[in-house]
């Protein structure tokens, strides 16, 4: 520990000095976070858990990038985190938080060691949005900022993993422009020598790149259980394959139409397993495909497209959730006098509450049908297909962003009956500088966002579904004096209908279906201030209201208020 | 730019394609776990008369509107004796729903009519669904049959009987856990744990079971009926071996392998022992023999049946039928 310390001090001591080569760099990111929530229940419905917690940190993320050489780049980034109310070390603790190595070998390969970020297309890895935003308030979004930070869910979309990956490229001066390849492999889990294999996720995609309009790609990635690493012999592998297509042509100086594309399977195979339970493989296909139209005088691009994902369509990097709804929330996790586990709800997502994924899962995780129904497992949703329009409107005079998205899916196989659901999504949003309408000096931004999904079976009596949710989400940011602003934001949700929970066995395969009935709101008020130091420094002190109302029979209402500062600092 | 629009839309055509799953779906069927209950083709069980002894069957066939738990019972008109027959599926058929004439437990069924009744306990306000068969034949057993009483004392058994007690055979199908007859023992004994015994003996040399102790089972129906309980009456076995084959047992130098079995209700009990598990008494210890100590079933020379009840207990009374070794499993009534 003494040792550490002391390398820290030196290495912040001679900061100047080394910069001064470009041999050292430091930054990274300080934040002070303190709580104190409040259980709001009826008295007679919970005496016996505690109503009150309260709690705090303060953090440094050092980061240091150290060039060695002209082609080498060596990242580290050390945590230092004291919970309030531990002294004298008490509460403290270290962690490295990122060990990379990058660097260029032979001026022509790209490489990283260590803690890497990985994405390749929505189908094969691609860590997707988590529930219950809609163009959220900036005082809600700076929370989730902190969760996406801690949790490394990059707005890249990337997953972070351990391990290498490689990157080059050949450019051509006649038939083509360019190949590309790229390749990472990571290891997800290590053995435990008995009864665990270990598992690697290892892919790569090659782009050949034919001219400035067209590109193809190949993509390919597993994950697999590594032979040999325990006796006993059982061996999981999911291996996903795609190709995939850009085309963009213009049509005059400010229109250009454009193609998408890509198409694979999955193949999964359980070897020796010893569950009757156990499939011996599972093959499924999956296309999606869109054209588009970008305006760059407006900023508007639109995308209309269709997709089809077939049901046994698995693909681990693209559908594995960042919210785990099968843990409970980190703060008040019991209530009623019953102990009965609070879900997981909108709020606690966006508080640091919810238990988040750190690692890809080989089976689709547990989901909450009100919140999200139709592409429970992002684009990459196992049994889905039909048609989607998205309008986007990047930062323009009027608008900072403005958005339309519609989607109707289907299954492509029945659950349960041959009798298919039918999914409509429609969501809307946008963020106005009511300062940059009337020109003023004074910075009002305004935040509006709606979603409203839809969930229908016909069919008989007993299979019918209907299930209907609709999520706002509507922030205001005004400048009150110098660097201070007023922050308010407010999500309202609504659900409600019954649908049948699909309960699938570890391989993946339905074995159940849970009949569920919901009608459920939550609003969320927040009101805060903050104050800006500049850019990359500010204090935030937010007031938050979360209301629930469960009006099934055996619902429980609470709420839960909460009083935090936030102060964070990057460097 | 043609040739990629005609890419563009080959690969869509081509992987536009997907077999619609009209007829396959995932998951368990919602109309069998949700959907309503009704009975498509009633019951039709073939044969109204059946002849178990020459291998006939009564096959239940039935389908219904989903999978739900279903309960066939059979029961004898006068015997008294029960079998069901229980599953989980949307067809009855020979592959889930037969009757090859056997029971659940003690009595067996007997010559007579047998009702049947279909029951479905998660389908509230479900028929019950009803029928009949008449037995003709009564099923053949598998194993070494010693005796079922049907033909009187043998000449070469032995009996004895307190001055109180009457012990002997009685024949009254009612009663009887198999065929019409058993032996039955009745009387107060006051003075003495001791009731009655039967020695059941091969009318000569050995019953000729098979050398092997490990897969054979001794099976004996047994019924208490006065003085009930485990602490009031038990049956005591002796199985003698000759194990030197001179045709005689002689306890000082042969084994007799002993074991009790207390009364627990006032059913027909099906008693049965795999023979290798003779050489335990009733606490696992290994029994004091002297022969050679080993359970040799085809040196088996006669068999004791000893009725014992608490003197306290007042009139004692009981029941003993179809004395049976099987093979493999213990004995199916």
């Amino acid at each position: 520990m003494k040792h550490f310390t002391t390398l820290i001090l030196v290495l912040l001591l001679t900061h100047n000095f080394w910069s001064q080569d470009r041999k050292f760099q430091v930054n990274g990111a300080a934040r002070g976070y303190l709580f104190a929530q409040k259980m709001l229940i009826d008295d007679a419905l919970d005496t016996i858990n505690a109503p009150r917690a309260n709690y705090g940190h303060t953090l440094v993320d050092l980061g240091f990038s150290i060039f060695p050489n002209s082609s080498t780049e060596i990242i580290s980034n050390f945590r230092i985190r004291n919970e309030f109310g531990g002294f004298w070390g008490g509460g403290v603790s270290f962690n490295v938080r990122q060990l990379t190595l990058n660097g260029v070998a032979g001026k022509v390969v790209k490489y990283n060691l260590g803690d890497i970020d990985v994405k390749m297309t929505p189908y094969t890895l691609y860590n997707f949005q988590e529930e219950g935003i809609v163009n959220e308030a900036e005082v809600f979004a700076l929370r989730r900022q902190i969760v996406h930070y801690d949790m490394f869910y990059l707005p890249e979309n990337t997953w972070r993993m351990q391990g290498a990956q490689i990157a080059f490229g050949l450019k051509f001066n006649k038939f083509l422009k360019a190949i590309e390849f790229k390749g990472f492999l990571t290891r997800q889990r290590p053995t435990n020598g008995i009864s665990i294999p270990e598992r690697l996720y290892g892919g790569g995609m090659v782009t050949w790149k034919q001219n400035e309009n067209l590109q193809f790609a190949y993509n390919n990635i597993n994950l697999f259980d590594l032979k040999e690493t325990i006796n006993d012999s059982i061996r999981y592998s999911n291996n996903v394959h795609s190709g995939s297509m850009k085309y963009s042509r213009p049509i005059n100086k400010t229109l250009k139409w454009g193609l998408d594309a890509e198409a694979g399977f999955s193949n999964v195979k359980y070897s020796n397993y010893q569950s009757p339970l156990a499939p011996e493989k599972q093959n499924d296909w999956f296309y999606d495909a869109s054209f588009n139209l970008e305006d760059k005088k407006s900023k508007i691009k639109t995308t209309i497209g269709y997709k089809d994902v077939g049901a046994n369509f698995f693909s681990p990097g693209a559908q594995t959730k960042r919210v785990d709804f099968n843990k409970f929330p980190a703060v008040f996790q019991q209530y009623t006098n019953a102990a009965v586990g609070r879900n997981v709800t909108i709020a606690d997502m966006m508080n640091f509450n919810a238990g988040y994924s750190y690692q890809i899962s080989e089976q689709l995780m547990a989901y909450n049908a009100a919140y999200n129904n139709v592409n429970p497992y992002g684009i990459a949703t196992p049994n889905r297909r039909g048609v989607y329009l998205n309008m986007e409107q990047k930062d323009s005079l009027k608008f900072k962003k403005s958005f339309v998205q519609v989607a109707q899916m289907f299954e492509s196989r029945g659950s349960g009956t041959n009798v298919k659901k039918a999914f409509t999504s429609i969501a809307a949003g946008m963020t106005l500088g009511i300062n940059d309408f009337f020109k003023w000096k004074r910075e009002i931004l305004v935040n509006f966002g709606i979603r409203h999904d839809l969930t229908s079976r016909g069919g008989e009596v007993y299979e019918k579904v209907k299930l209907s949710s609709t999520l706002i989400d509507a922030g205001l940011s005004f400048r009150l004096v110098g660097k201070l602003d007023l922050l308010l934001g407010a999500k309202y949700f609504t659900a409600k209908g019954n649908e049948f929970i699909t309960e699938r066995t570890v391989f993946n395969t339905v074995n159940n279906f849970l009949p569920t009935t919901i009608d459920l709101s939550e609003t969320t008020y927040a009101a805060g201030f903050r104050y800006k130091f500049s850019e990359k420094n500010q204090l935030l002190l937010n007031y938050q209201l979360h209301q629930i109302k469960n009006n099934v029979p055996a619902g429980i209402n609470y709420g839960i208020s909460q009083f935090n500062i936030l102060y964070s600092l990057n460097f | 730019m043609n040739r990629v629009l005609l890419f563009f839309v080959l690969t869509t055509l081509l992987v536009g394609c997907r077999k619609l799953d009209k007829n396959n779906f995932e998951g368990p069927s919602l109309s069998d776990t949700y959907g309503p209950f009704t009975v498509l083709q009633d019951l039709n069980v073939g044969n109204y008369e059946v002849d178990f002894s020459t291998g006939q069957k009564v096959v239940f066939n039935m389908e219904l509107s989903k999978n739900t738990n279903w309960v066939i019972r059979i029961e004898g008109e006068n015997s008294g004796a029960v079998r069901t027959i229980t599953g989980n599926d949307r067809t009855l058929s020979l592959q889930n729903a037969v009757w090859t004439g056997g029971a659940n437990k003690y009595p067996s069924f007997n010559l007579e009519k047998a009702y049947i009744t279909i029951t479905f306990p998660n389908e509230e306000g479900s028929p019950i669904i009803t029928d009949s068969v008449l037995i003709t034949g009564l099923k053949q057993d598998q194993g070494y049959l010693i005796t079922s009483f049907e033909n009187g004392i043998s000449s070469t058994w032995q009996q004895f009987n307190q001055s109180t007690v009457q012990g002997n055979i009685n024949c009254d199908a009612n009663q009887a856990a198999k065929g019409s007859c058993f032996y039955s023992w009745n009387g107060t004994v006051g003075w003495d744990w001791a009731i009655g015994s039967v020695t059941v003996k091969p009318s000569s040399g050995t019953f000729n079971l098979p050398a092997s102790a490990n897969n054979l089972f001794f099976n004996l129906a047994f019924k208490a009926i006065q003085n009930v309980g485990p602490q009031n009456s038990f049956l005591l076995f002796w199985f003698d071996e000759d194990d030197n084959g001179d045709g005689v047992f002689d306890p000082n130098t042969e084994d007799r392998f002993k074991m009790e079995y207390w009364s627990n209700t006032m059913d027909w009990d099906l008693i049965s022992k795999k023979y290798a598990d003779l050489k335990y008494d009733n606490q696992g210890a290994v029994q004091e023999t002297n022969g050679n100590g080993l359970t040799e079933p085809s040196k088996l020379i006669s068999i004791n049946v000893f009725f014992l009840a608490n003197p306290a207990g007042g009139n004692a009374k009981a029941y003993a039928d179809h004395l049976i070794f099987t093979v493999n499993e213990p004995y199916q009534p």
